[in-house]
């Protein structure tokens, strides 16, 4: 899966238009990274990437890159 | 003096055995006499609960609840080793939180297997000729969520609600056989799976819920294991169809 493909998952799960995620995008700074986003990431983890995500691990995410590289 | 709560020589399985709350109840039924079969998947967790029993006659029995078409097998197996069943309490159950956006029909499925097919289908197969003894009683642990809803809980509270609507049927269904089927509806109780919640919820944001609502504040297992304890023995011999609710005030 590119990391291309893997950012327009996350557009999804927090209903952002396509493009307006990066590697660097920190999450703090995006309104719309929520507990139900979070609930979302756990979801899609198990489900496209078969990965256990647990909310403790989920508070240590800074940015969109910690995120991809959970993915991996 | 007497016991109400009395459950000597009772053969009742308990499902979810291995933690919080089946486990509670299981112990706890056992100092009341009953004579317990442990279901769950995780065979060490269960033996360690067997040796925190009370009493003769204990068993267990590793299953996985998932395969629903396997009860009846199990059901049988329990019966013809352990003798017909006095009661059942299916404390089996996953709680999986998920935004309505990812809850599709696949989660949706899962969540009812554990929660729900494997409930009717657990009184189906222990409501048989000669799986019960007569004044049998049937318990689901059902949830205060049956009847309040929250954001990424669609699934769960669907799955409770389901238990719930179904006993009352079977309850009438049932009652000819003179076995009674009820649920405890809990609320927040100490265990495993409300670990899991706050976790994914937040931990400010689950205590100003739950001491806002709950306002006899944390629930614990032995707070189910008594209700159960309650509607197994013969002190409920008049109650059916209906949701016991132990729930710290949540629902009022
Ligand atoms: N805690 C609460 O606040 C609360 C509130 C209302 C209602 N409830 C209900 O109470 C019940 C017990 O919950 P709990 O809080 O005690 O949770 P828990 O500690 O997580 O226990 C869940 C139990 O379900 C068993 N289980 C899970 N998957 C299974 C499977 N595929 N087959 C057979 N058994 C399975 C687990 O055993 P294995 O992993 O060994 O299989 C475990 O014994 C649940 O139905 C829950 O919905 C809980």
């Amino acid at each position: 899966m590119t990391t291309q493909e893997k950012l327009a998952m996350l557009e999804e799960i927090m209903e952002l238009e396509s493009g307006s995620l990066n590697a660097g995008t920190k999450l703090e700074d995006l309104e719309e990274w929520n507990s139900m986003a979070a609930l979302a990431l756990i979801a899609l983890m198990d489900e496209e990437f078969n990965k256990i995500l647990t909310g403790k691990q989920i508070k240590e995410f800074k940015t969109v890159q910690d995120i991809l590289d959970f993915m991996e | 003096m007497i016991n109400p709560l009395d459950l000597t020589g009772k053969h009742i399985l308990v499902t979810g055995a291995s933690s919080g709350i089946g486990k509670a109840t299981a112990i706890y039924i056992s100092k009341l006499g009953a004579k317990v079969t442990l279901v769950a998947r995780n065979e060490k967790k269960l033996e360690d609960t067997l040796s925190k029993l009370e009493g003769e006659g204990h068993s267990v029995y590793p299953f996985d609840l998932k395969q629903v078409e396997e009860i009846e097998g199990l059901i049988n197996n329990i019966v013809s080793q352990k003798g017909a069943l006095n009661g059942l309490v299916h404390c089996s159950g996953i709680a999986t939180m998920r935004p309505l956006s990812m809850t599709r029909t696949a989660f949706l499925h899962d969540m009812m297997l554990l929660n729900f097919y494997a409930y009717v289908e657990l009184i189906r197969c222990s409501s048989k000729k000669n799986n019960f003894t007569e004044g049998a009683s049937f318990i689901g642990i059902s949830s205060a969520r049956s009847i309040s809803g929250d954001k990424s809980q669609t699934a769960y509270c669907s799955s409770k609600a389901a238990m719930d609507a179904a006993t009352r049927c079977m309850a009438k269904e049932l009652a000819t056989k003179k076995i009674r089927v009820n649920t405890v509806i809990a609320g927040f109780i100490k265990t495993a799976m409300y670990d899991m919640f706050v976790g994914n919820a937040g931990e400010e944001a689950v205590n100003s819920y739950i001491l806002g609502r709950q306002y006899l504040g944390m629930g614990e297992t032995v707070d189910v294991a008594n209700a159960v304890a309650y509607l197994l023995s013969d002190a409920a011999k008049f109650i059916t169809g209906t949701g016991l609710i132990v729930d710290g005030g949540f629902l009022s």
